[in-house]
This record gives C-alpha cells, structure tokens and sequence, in this order.
C-alpha cells in the first residue's frame, strides 16, 4: 500500500529526521515524512502561525493562528500518526544549538526561509557529517539540492551571501501557494531516499522548477576547490555568527 | 466579488504577484473546482485548492479512509477511518479555511450530472473516461493525474488543446496516467504530481503561464527527473475547436 519493502518500512520507522521551520517548505515535509512512516521527527520553528502564513502553509489551518507552529503541526501529525515520535524545539537554529540538534539525528530538511540559517545550516551538517536537504522558493520558482558529505555544499552554490536587500523576501516578493507543496515534496522524497540508500539523489545536483511555465531543469554542481567549508583546504572549521555573515539580514 | 480586510491579509503573498493580483485572488474565490479522487495525489491537490482560495470545491470519491490512505495521503486522520473520503478530506479543508463552499459527493451519478457546474476539474481518480467525455461536451478544462509508488504524472485536457482521444493509451500507459487498485503511491510522490496539478488548475482560472495541453509531464521521485512527452499534435477536434 505504502510503495515500500517490508525492510524499507522498519528503515524509515527507525530514522530521526531534525526539520528546521514548520512553514511553507516544512508543512508538506513534515506531512509527509509522517505520512511516509518516518520514526521521529525534530520540528524547530521558533514562530507563531500568522494569517498570511494560510495561503501555503497547509499545516496549519483557521484556529491555530497565533499558536505556535510547530504545536500546530504537531497536533496535525498526530492526528495522521498517533505513534510518531516528536521533538519539539521551540527555538530557532542558532550557532549556539546547531551542532548539537543536528548530532543525534539522521539527517536534516532545511525548509528555512532566510540564508542565514541557510548557511548555518549548510555548515553545522558539514561539521557533523550529516546529510542536508535544501530547498528554497520565489513567486513562482523554486529549488532543491542535497548537500551531504563529500560535498559540494550550500557554499560551492552561493560562495557568497547576496548582498542585503538584493534578494527580495517571500513577503516582498511573494510566492504562489501551491509552489511550497511542490517543492517541499521534493524534499520530503529525497530525504527518503537517503534514509533508505535508494535511487539517485541530489547530491551535486540542483533541481529548479518553474510552475508558471511547467519548466524543470537540473544544474550540476560540483564541489569547489577553493570551497572554505567542504574544500581541500577549509577555514571555516567551526561555526560563526550568521546574521553577521549575512549582513544582518533576515529573508 | 471583493475580498474582504483579512482575505487581503490572508491572501497577501499571492496579490503582490504580478500574475495573480486582487483581481486574480477574486477570480479563485468566484471559481468553482470539482476534485474527484481523494487518494494521494488529489489529497494534496485539494488541500493546496483549498489553502489558494478556490472559493467553492466539491469532493468526490466512492471510498472509505483506510489505513492505507494515511500512509500516501495528507488530508485524512486516523480517527476518520472508515470514514467516505471526500467527507474526511472536507473536514480537513473546513478546518484549514472555514470560509467558501464545500461540497461532498460519494456517488457517481450524483458526480457525472453535475459536472456543468465547475469551472475546472482536477481528476484523480473515478470514472475517468466519463468525466473527460462529458467535460469536453461542455468545455470545462480537466487537469488529470495519477502517482504510483515514487512515480507519477500529469496532463491537461482542454478545450484549447489536443481532446482525450488523441492521448495514444500507450503513451498514457507509458507515462503512468493510468488508475489503479489500492493507490500504492509513496506520499511525497503523489505530493509533487498532486500540487502540479493544482497549479495547473490554478493557472487556467488565472488565465497565466503556459499549461499542459498537450503535454504530459513524468515525475520519476527515485531519480528525481522529469520527463516531458508531447501528445495530441496531429488532433483535428483541436482545430475544429479553434
């Protein structure tokens, strides 16, 4: 029924995926890896469901605005599996905590809206050898990526934070509701994928989409050799201040 | 139609985009969307409807939630097994967005006299051939989709492109447009078909972007690719139509 092998159920039953934000990306991730028959899962979101979250964010509905989100989706997964195994970690991700969420888990979704937490993440799942799904959107395009030992990494994609202000927010910009749900399921299946060592993954690949226009296309990445975190020669070799890194710039 | 203060609120992220706009956030609230098939992919599908401000729906399937449907599908509970599906999937939507009309049908006949009244329908899953052949008689756009296991896909049937007859059933067959016992897909699979699915219904009310008349697209989740296979090109309905 479930389109996986008997073993492969007692795989996923017996993994622990960290989701990072429980938002446009993390409802249709965290869905489901639930749906799916993922063991345990970690919902970090240090927010409150808003009003204008509704149009996307399909974990949260009428009543649960101004609760937080990550009780909310919680009660929407045990509502599908009663029997999943939660950790609720009402916090964001932070340089001081990353490190050791990311150790006791198999692997990490990044369904984060900001590069900050983008590279924080990108450089706490390299420094404990866990694998990370990425994904991002923007009106109507979106992308995802697998960074995992090896590399290539966040950083061989965009070496560079883009300058503050120049990358405009889901807020300023706005997306299409239906786009997350696409996207987000694209990394809830490659998550899988690597859970279960099956497939191709997309690691030193990057899928884009394009809903308006039905358009997918796949860019290889590879790792740089000059690549401060997964390179020959790294000099970051421990975690630093993001916001910083980012120019203070949040989205 | 207007929207209200907290629709325009509610619905922010989708006014500022160029293609959507106020005027097009009331286009989706006048609309009218029939989902038929709540198993896997029409799960997704209706939900991310449902959260766009589609401002009617109506559900339809002849099934009972089971324990099965929860491990592909996203909109039912586990308190509601044995539940008919539409309803279960109606509750999910009311809770999500309790403004707007939804309607449940669990019958065929009920489904296939009504149809006059969508203004697309997204199909998932029952009698196919007969909801396409009666949508092409009275013009309605039917968006078509079905996922097995990591796989799935998608196409658009329309009154501006290619008619149904003129899918070759071994490139439907080929590209897994095709209905089956038990909805054996892997959720986050019929998640991707079933929210391109919804974005194409959406596009057609919107009146934006380029569809999927005429093209299938193939998503295989295992290797992450899509495939893109064209049909319909020789179609004469088509040019009768235009």
């Amino acid at each position: 029924m479930t389109g996986f092998s008997l073993a492969e159920r007692a795989r996923l039953q017996n993994a622990s995926v960290l989701l990072i934000g429980l938002g446009g990306l993390g409802s249709p991730i965290a869905l489901q890896l639930a749906a799916a028959g993922v063991g345990r899962l970690g919902l970090c979101d240090p927010d409150e469901v808003d009003l204008s979250n509704l149009q996307r964010q399909v974990a949260h509905g009428d009543p649960d605005v101004g609760r937080p989100k990550i009780e909310s989706a919680a009660a929407k997964l045990w509502s599908i599996r009663p029997e999943l195994q939660l950790d609720l970690i009402k916090e964001p991700l932070t340089s001081s905590n990353a490190l050791d969420l990311f150790r006791t888990v198999d692997l990490i979704v990044d369904g984060s809206d900001n590069f900050a937490t983008r590279y924080l993440a990108n450089d706490a799942a390299f420094l404990t050898g866990k694998p990370l799904v990425h994904g991002s959107i923007s009106r109507w395009d979106g992308q995802v990526s697998v960074f995992a030992t090896g590399g290539p990494c966040y950083r061989c994609l965009h070496p560079e934070p883009p300058p503050p202000g120049s990358v405009p927010s889901c807020a300023e910009a706005g997306v299409i509701g239906i786009l997350p749900g696409t996207i987000g399921s694209v990394m809830a299946m490659e998550a899988i994928k690597w859970l279960l060592g099956r497939g191709a993954p997309l690691q030193g690949r990057v899928l884009t989409y394009n809903a308006l226009w039905q358009e997918w296309g796949e860019l290889r990445l590879r790792p740089r050799l000059d690549c401060p975190l997964c390179g020959p020669n790294p000099t970051l070799t421990k975690l630093i201040d993001y916001e910083q890194f980012c120019g203070g710039m949040l989205g | 139609m207007s929207l209200s203060e907290s629709e325009i609120l509610r619905f922010s992220r989708h006014i500022i985009l160029r293609e959507v706009g106020g005027r097009g956030q009331k286009r989706l609230k006048g609309a009218h969307v029939l989902v038929a098939g709540l198993g896997s992919a029409g799960s997704s599908a209706a939900l991310y409807l449902k959260a766009a401000g589609i401002g009617a729906m109506t559900l339809w399937d002849d099934g009972v939630v089971s324990s099965g449907d929860l491990a592909g599908s996203v909109v039912h509970a586990q308190e509601r097994i044995g539940m008919a599906r539409a309803r279960s999937a109606a509750f999910t939507l009311a809770r999500l967005y309790q403004e707007g009309e939804l309607t449940v049908l669990d019958r065929e006949t009920d489904l296939l006299m009504g149809l006059a009244a969508f203004d697309a329908i997204l199909l998932a899953n029952g009698p196919w051939e007969a909801i396409i052949q009666e949508a092409e008689r009275l013009g309605i756009p039917v968006v078509l989709t079905a996922a097995h296991r990591g796989e799935g896909a998608v196409t658009v049937i329309a009154p501006d492109g290619p008619c149904f007859g003129c899918m070759p059933e071994r490139l439907r067959l080929l590209a897994g447009l095709y209905q089956e016992e038990g909805d054996g897909a892997v959720a986050p699979a019929a998640g991707v078909v079933g929210t391109m699915a919804a974005a194409e219904v959406l596009k057609r009310l919107l009146g934006v972007g380029e569809g999927l008349a005429g093209r299938i697209l193939r998503w295989d989740g295992w290797d992450a690719t899509v495939h893109e296979f064209a049909w319909g090109e020789n179609c004469v309905h088509k040019t009768e139509k235009a």
